[in-house]
């Protein structure tokens, strides 16, 4: 078995010493203007000159976050996209280094380079990416996800939430950092929060684009974000959740939920908090040269707590289950001060066999499943 | 000049030759391939094969359904340090072994009529069943990028990596749309062992467990999974046998 912790991959002094120069992306909003909607496409080819265009699209019914060519594909009225933007700072597989015996090795580079611009991000997907550099820019900082996050802006947008959204819940329903631009739609315009150096130079690029705010966009912008914010249909208490699991380290939920699981890793795959990772060198043929791979992995799968010698301290299902969710709720907690679930409902949707993160936790509470229920009592 | 080459041969029972097809279709890496084994024995590229020198990887595609196989396999064995079997037939049977369970000599003769009395057919066979195994390249066909990766890592002294997760896993990395939940077709994908990368859910065609399954299927709840959505217990397990026979499923409530 590869390794599973983001410490392990050896350092790339190269790498390193870029991200050294890594701009701070935590600057709170220094100024917010508007654009007016419809010169929006107008806007999106001045961002050509700061990188790839990439944003929501549909394809077959649902969403994906892929380059845009002409504006017109790009949907930011989605609701959310199949894979979280995680997939562009931390790929499905990648190759980390090409290494040939007795000459060392040389990092795989050419594809960190590429200058993205993510447009159309949802809040609890930044939200998400903050919650990754606290792993990956941390104590074992990876360069390889830092390198791609100083090389791709994000250009976030609000939304209206469906019936699996509990942002709210996990408060990741608004981001005050991690983005380039933010845009808020207001009608005929978009309130623009600036987030970054390099989101104010995408608004000075445009020129005449932009406008001021006036008082009417302000009151505008409250009243809809008070409305988007009674509009959830999903509510999970969080507080002492940590404990609570803690409490019900031994309830018969996890062997009910083990016996359900087909441990086919949909959920850990489109989490946008999931960062389980495998590494593996693959050889040429016939010779010891090679590349080092890194895969997304999940702990619903029974290799991922087996070690040498045959033995695995998560052999069974409900172990496994029971693993993820104390990983998300409780051990998270615990090393960064809040769960790593952001409430997005990719999980849930894609579950086989229906597996609910807000059932297990109501149920855990000892509290009914009460669909709607916040939203109605308002 | 050839004699420090790993020597390998190529060998197929009873079967559709695909895998074997695979290999010749690696034909950017035939070349390097060949640089580095010296091919014994692989009838389907040539004949005059040496069918006596011993092996150090011999690959077997293919299900034992005739004592010829049975003895053709069990003289690759004597010849072969390491016995990799290739393809789903090799592995568990394969479309032949769809007809477990049932009788036999009647289901030969409802086939053939009388004259099926006379063949030399068994009921299929998954290598293992009859030999030694030492490692095993899943597909109906093998993936080219699997084969020559498990050659490499074969020359090198290590077990093939594969993987052992789902096609579901694969599924999702890839973005397709999920053809079970959102569409309610009849996917194998959560129960089959990846590798593909997903070929059929990515053009929209269900997965229908090629691969054969992951090592610990959860049968009982898959079960409850496709039966929720309408079809009977009968034809699941009809459909889960297709590539082979598989454990009965039950109802995950019944599950011991």
């Amino acid at each position: 078995m590869g390794h599973h912790h983001p410490g392990s991959v050896s350092p790339l002094r190269t790498l390193t010493a870029a991200v050294r120069h890594h701009r701070d992306r935590n600057v709170g909003p220094v100024k917010t203007v508007k654009l007016p909607r419809r010169k929006l496409d107008f806007f999106a080819s001045v961002l050509q000159r700061f990188g790839e265009l990439h944003a929501p699209v549909a394809r077959n019914g649902h969403f994906v976050f892929q380059r845009v060519r002409r504006w017109s594909e790009a949907r930011l009225e989605y609701t959310r996209t199949e894979l979280p933007p995680k997939k562009y700072f931390l790929p499905p597989r990648e190759t980390l280094f090409r290494f040939t015996p007795g000459k060392g090795y040389v990092p795989e580079s050419e594809d960190l380079d590429r200058r993205i611009v993510l447009l159309g991000v949802h809040a609890c997907d930044i939200y998400s990416l903050n919650i990754l550099d606290l792993v990956f820019n941390g104590k074992y900082p990876d360069p390889y996800y830092q390198t791609r996050r100083r090389n791709i802006a994000l250009i976030g947008v609000d939304c209206i939430p469906d019936q699996r959204c509990f942002c709210r819940s996990m408060r990741a329903d608004t981001v005050e950092q991690g983005f380039d631009l933010f845009f808020y739609d207001i009608g005929d315009y978009y309130l623009t929060l600036v987030g970054t150096a390099l989101g104010d130079d995408m608004v000075l690029a445009a020129g005449e684009l932009f406008e001021s705010v006036t008082p009417d966009d302000v009151a505008e912008y409250k009243r809809r974000s008070q409305e988007r914010h009674q509009r959830f249909q999903l509510d999970v208490e969080i507080r002492d959740l940590p404990e609570i699991f803690e409490m019900e380290y031994g309830s018969e939920i996890w062997e009910e939920l083990g016996a359900k699981c087909l441990s086919c890793g949909s959920c850990s795959m489109v989490c946008p908090t999931c960062y389980c990772y495998d590494v593996a060198d693959e050889t040429q043929l016939g010779s010891t040269a090679g590349r080092r791979v890194r895969t997304w992995d999940s702990c619903l799968f029974a290799t991922h707590a087996a070690v040498a010698g045959g033995e695995n301290f998560r052999h069974s299902r409900a172990s496994r289950v029971k693993f993820r969710f104390y990983h998300k709720q409780r051990g998270f907690v615990a090393e960064y001060g809040r769960p790593s679930c952001v409430g997005c409902g990719r999980c849930s949707a894609v579950c086989p066999v229906g597996i609910d993160i807000i059932e297990v936790i109501n149920r855990l509470r000892g509290v009914e499943y009460a669909e709607t229920e916040h939203a109605a009592t308002r | 000049m050839q004699a420090t080459k790993p020597t390998v041969g190529i060998f197929g029972l009873t079967g559709c030759a695909g895998d074997q097809l695979v290999i010749l279709n690696c034909e950017d890496e035939l070349l390097s391939l060949v640089d580095v084994v010296d091919i014994r024995d692989f009838l389907m590229a040539a004949s005059g094969g040496d069918e006596f020198s011993t092996l150090d990887i011999a690959f077997v595609e293919g299900a034992v359904m005739t004592r010829r196989d049975e003895e053709k396999l069990q003289r690759i064995r004597r010849r072969a340090k390491a016995l990799v079997a290739i393809g789903t037939c090799a592995l568990q049977g394969g479309v032949p072994a769809m007809a477990d369970g049932l009788d036999w000599p009647s289901a030969v003769r409802d086939v053939y009529g009388p004259e099926g009395d006379g063949f030399d057919a068994l009921p299929a066979r998954a290598l293992h069943e009859c030999v030694e195994v030492d490692f095993s390249l899943p597909g109906c066909p093998i993936e080219k990028h699997e084969f020559l990766g498990a050659v490499a890592d074969l020359l090198n002294g290590n077990p093939p990596q594969l993987p052992t997760y789902a096609v579901c896993t694969e599924c999702k990395m890839r973005e397709c749309d999920c053809l079970l939940v959102d569409q309610g077709r009849f996917c194998h994908g959560p129960l089959t062992r990846a590798g593909c990368r997903a070929r059929c859910p990515s053009y929209a065609v269900p997965c229908v467990g090629c691969r054969g399954p992951v090592p610990d299927p959860n049968l009982g709840s898959a079960m409850d999974v496709y039966t929720s959505k309408g079809w009977s217990p009968e034809e699941v397990v009809q459909r889960l046998r297709t590539f082979g026979p598989l454990p009965t499923p039950v109802p995950a409530g019944e599950a011991a």
